[in-house]
């Protein structure tokens, strides 16, 4: 549309950069805590790791497809809960979102926690010269409830700057994340195993108290637990098994996505696109360029050894400690190429702005949909109001005070609670299900709405482009929640968690599941029924109104 | 007790006007009030290419008409989304690259030949009913259109007036705003929206139960939270930073007053609702380039509100 006839008006605004949307997609695939993170967790699969990564970036690019897509045809709504209320009418929008948006975020926070504790407080402790305290906070229990609950502190905090100071932590956050990482890649491809071998030992022994022979010990122990996943290879069966861990890491490129502005046309459809495709591309090279660097210095095998024998530990298998006693994040063991207590300081200090950069969005899109609801009289006025300095206290008190009681369950492990950790992504997972659905269905149910929309001559063999993108996205996500459900390991008679640990036979992660879309229809139904009675009728105040 | 139904920021949509006017029959409202931005933000030139064939480009996407058929549906696409459809040639269009003004003279008549039809359809359908439309143009519409609204005997111009809505409630309204990057027609320093206000106010006989129909919302009051730019007027942070805009002086003169409710809009992204002091501020946000018509109802009682909700119609 020429400028020629367009008015000055209130809105106009020029595009954003689509830098700056990398910068937010980037980080919300966050390579250092939700990649090495799941990384460290996928040591017993059969396929490969860089064939996982690009299998899984292929099926993701139909996600960021579906949600461009849904952004263009209706912006600034709102996100998965409008986009599916206005498609499927008022429950299902609800129950999914407020399930996959809030409840769900409750169980992230004691993961969030365990991710901070590892990437920032552990190393940095340790190189410090805190010995016995860094060895302490990686232990289970009490130390990852402790870190829960100064990770729930720091989100307050950042519910309380607001998002315009954040958003700049964030940018910040960025240069020095990539900073720190573009170093620990450095000393992965500059050193040599041996460097590594011996590096290790002396830091090992010196920083976390390990024992001399501590190497040889982890690959003992490791292997022991099962590290077997390789580097590339494996059949596309087997690549295909380990996606349902992977995308606890990738799935997210669209996580702020709905907060991009007014879209005026199809060029702003490919902005929202790059920004998250450029997002996804990066860390999948980066990801690839990572495990070479791990494979070349520290060894693709030792590497997997020691995730397994920290997590067999962690998760109860074994009761001995690992030889090396805290999480083995790969930065950490990238900077025991150095013996410098300076440079591994820095290194740590850099690498932690991942986290921080990160984790103050947990409660964002809670905060939005709890908000929502309430403006749609689904919750109580008073959880939208803000207090004399405007933080929304009472939003947030129903978010930590859940937080923290989940935190407690999951910290020390009440009824094998640590196992539904990939619940956080399967609930999610459905949500986005849904939303594909209704990008599915969108140029059909609102015939109207989609040909008036930016995307409308976007069609591959006739069909909307939205149509088909929806149907692939919903496919994988359906393989996702078939596996998560009915974990392949079960199949084979396999004894114990299985792959993913949150199949059926899970029963916490059953009850996590059923309490949380019954709390959501209990909530949605019961205030249907009181506004009623109140005289409102909120099926019909999200009614279309004719327009004859 | 009194219903009412207020919806704002229609921007020239031609399927929101027409379902804010049955809102009134579909949720039971008595009264119907809209706030301001009612005319649109673009011209879409549909260029003749010979016989029955025209061409525009909607959204950055060409579209080609080559029958009469074709013709409409392009024109209706284009009303939807609340853009005013321009038919023109290939000779006008070099012609009018070179005289701007004369650009400025086709829109001032585009939007005024819409709101024209506007108040001849509301005219048409609350004819026979008791209800009426209370508007006041807000920062994006010109003068002139007010006296097209005055011309309609449905839709009533309120701005800078005291409105008796029924026995306990009284409305003071004004779509002008304190001042935006854009520079629109109804804009003014916030010592002078202050002003504005006081001389409605002091006309009011029941404060505490006043309707303030305000299109800007109260500064921090979480309705007027919009991205922030920069000084091209990109949003900054990819539109993650977000700063409250609304107006310092109706803030103050609702602090001051304590009015029942405060209905604003401006800020298309600012749905929803919150309290300062006594005073429930609604803001229902905007989707009129959707066809979708956000609004509130309210139910009045005698010195309270009775309910309220956001309606997505």
């Amino acid at each position: 549309m020429s400028n020629l006839f367009v008015r000055k008006a209130t809105g106009m605004v020029r595009s954003w950069s689509v830098f700056d949307a990398f910068i937010y997609a980037f980080f919300s695939i966050n390579f250092v805590t939700l990649g090495f993170y799941a990384f460290s967790q996928m040591y017993y699969f059969g396929g490969g790791m860089i064939n996982a990564l690009i299998v899984s970036a292929v099926f993701l690019v139909f996600e960021i497809i579906v949600y461009a897509s849904l952004i263009s045809v209706m912006p600034r709504s709102g996100g998965d809960y409008v986009w599916m209320t206005r498609i499927f009418g008022g429950g299902i929008g609800f129950i999914l979102a407020i399930t996959g948006w809030w409840f769900t975020l409750w169980l992230w926070t004691p993961v969030y926690g365990d991710m901070f504790r590892q990437v920032v407080l552990v190393p940095i402790l340790g190189v410090l010269g805190m010995q016995d305290t860094a060895v302490w906070f990686a232990g289970t229990g009490t130390p990852l409830f402790v870190s829960s609950l100064i990770t729930l502190a720091f989100v307050s905090l950042v519910i309380f700057l607001g998002m315009k100071t954040y958003a700049r932590i964030q940018k910040f956050s960025f240069y020095a994340g990539v900073a720190g990482l573009l170093i620990v890649i450095v000393l992965l491809f500059t050193g040599s195993p041996e460097k590594f071998k011996a590096g290790f030992e002396s830091n090992a022994a010196s920083i976390f108290g390990s024992q001399p022979g501590v190497y040889d010990a982890t690959v003992t122990t490791g292997t022991d637990a099962g590290a077997s996943t390789p580097l590339t290879g494996g059949s596309m069966n087997l690549v295909l098994v380990t996606l349902p861990w992977l995308v606890f890491f990738n799935l997210w490129p669209n996580w702020g996505a709905t907060l991009y502005g007014e879209v005026r046309g199809a060029t702003d459809y490919k902005r929202n696109f790059s920004g998250m495709a450029w997002a996804l591309g990066t860390v999948t090279v980066l990801g690839i360029v990572f495990f070479l660097g791990v494979a070349r210095t520290i060894g693709w095998d030792f590497y997997m050894q020691a995730n397994g024998a920290w997590w067999n530990y962690y998760w109860g298998y074994v009761t001995d400690v690992p030889p090396l006693p805290v999480w083995p994040y790969p930065a950490m063991l990238a900077s025991f190429l150095t013996n410098s207590r300076a440079v591994q300081l820095i290194i740590m200090v850099l690498m932690s702005f991942w986290w921080f950069g990160w984790a103050g969005t947990l409660f964002l899109s809670s905060t939005r949909v709890v908000f929502a609801a309430a403006f749609d009289r689904l919750l109580p006025e008073k959880v939208a109001e803000l207090n004399d300095r405007g933080t929304p206290v009472n939003a947030m008190l129903l978010m930590v005070i859940p937080a923290a009681i989940v935190s407690y369950l999951y910290a020390y492990n009440v009824g094998g609670f640590i196992s539904i950790t990939l619940a956080a992504t399967q609930a999610i997972a459905i949500m986005y299900f849904g939303t594909a659905i209704a990008a599915i269905v969108l140029p059909y149910k609102k015939k109207e709405l989609f040909e008036a929309s930016p995307i409308a001559q976007m069609k591959v063999f006739g069909i909307p482009l939205i149509t088909v993108a929806g149907a692939i996205f919903a496919a994988f996500l359906g393989f996702l929640l078939v596996e998560w459900m009915f974990d392949p390991w079960l199949n084979t008679g396999g004894e114990g968690a299985g792959l993913y640990g949150i199949s059926f036979k899970n029963t916490n992660s059953i009850i996590f599941l059923l309490v949380c879309y019954g709390l959501s229809a209990a909530i949605y139904y019961g205030f249907k029924s009181y506004r009623k009675k109140g005289g409102i009728d909120l099926d019909k105040v999200q009614a279309e109104i004719p327009v004859e | 007790m009194t219903t009412l139904f207020f919806a704002t920021d229609v921007h020239g949509s031609d399927i929101c006007w027409s379902k804010f006017l049955n809102a009134g029959k579909f949720y039971g409202a008595d009264k119907l009030i809209l706030g301001g931005d009612m005319t649109g933000k673009a011209v879409i030139p549909f260029v003749h290419q010979g016989g029955k064939n025209y061409r525009i480009t909607l959204l950055e996407q060409v579209f080609e008409a080559t029958n009469e058929d074709e013709l409409a549906d392009l024109v209706k696409r284009v009303r939807s989304r609340g853009y005013y459809p321009y038919m023109t040639d290939p000779d006008e269009i070099a012609e009018l690259e070179k005289n701007p003004d004369r650009i400025s003279e086709i829109f001032m008549a585009e939007v005024l030949k819409v709101v024209q039809q506007w108040m001849d359809l509301a005219d048409k359908k609350l004819d026979g009913t008791d209800m009426k439309v209370y508007c006041s143009p807000g920062n994006d519409d010109a003068d002139e259109v007010d006296a097209v609204i005055r011309s309609s005997r449905r839709v009533i111009l309120v701005e800078g007036q005291v409105t008796q809505l029924d026995d306990h409630h009284e409305m003071i309204a004004s779509g002008w705003s304190n001042h935006t990057p854009w520079d629109t027609h109804r804009e003014e320093n916030e010592d002078q929206l202050a002003v504005r206000y006081e001389a409605m106010t002091r006309q009011l006989k029941d404060p505490r139960n006043a309707i303030f129909n305000i299109h800007v919302p109260p500064y921090k009051s979480q309705l007027d939270e919009a991205p922030e730019l920069d000084k091209d007027l990109r949003p900054v942070l990819a539109g993650n930073s977000m700063k409250p805009v609304g107006s310092t002086a109706l803030r103050e003169s609702i602090e001051k007053v304590q009015p029942l409710l405060g209905l604003h809009g401006h800020i298309h992204e600012g749905r929803g609702s919150s309290r300062i002091g006594k005073t429930l501020c609604i803001n229902p946000g905007s989707m009129y380039e959707q066809g979708t018509l956000l609004g509130a109802l309210v139910k009045l009682g005698k010195n309270k509100i009775e309910n309220y909700v956001l309606t997505t119609g």
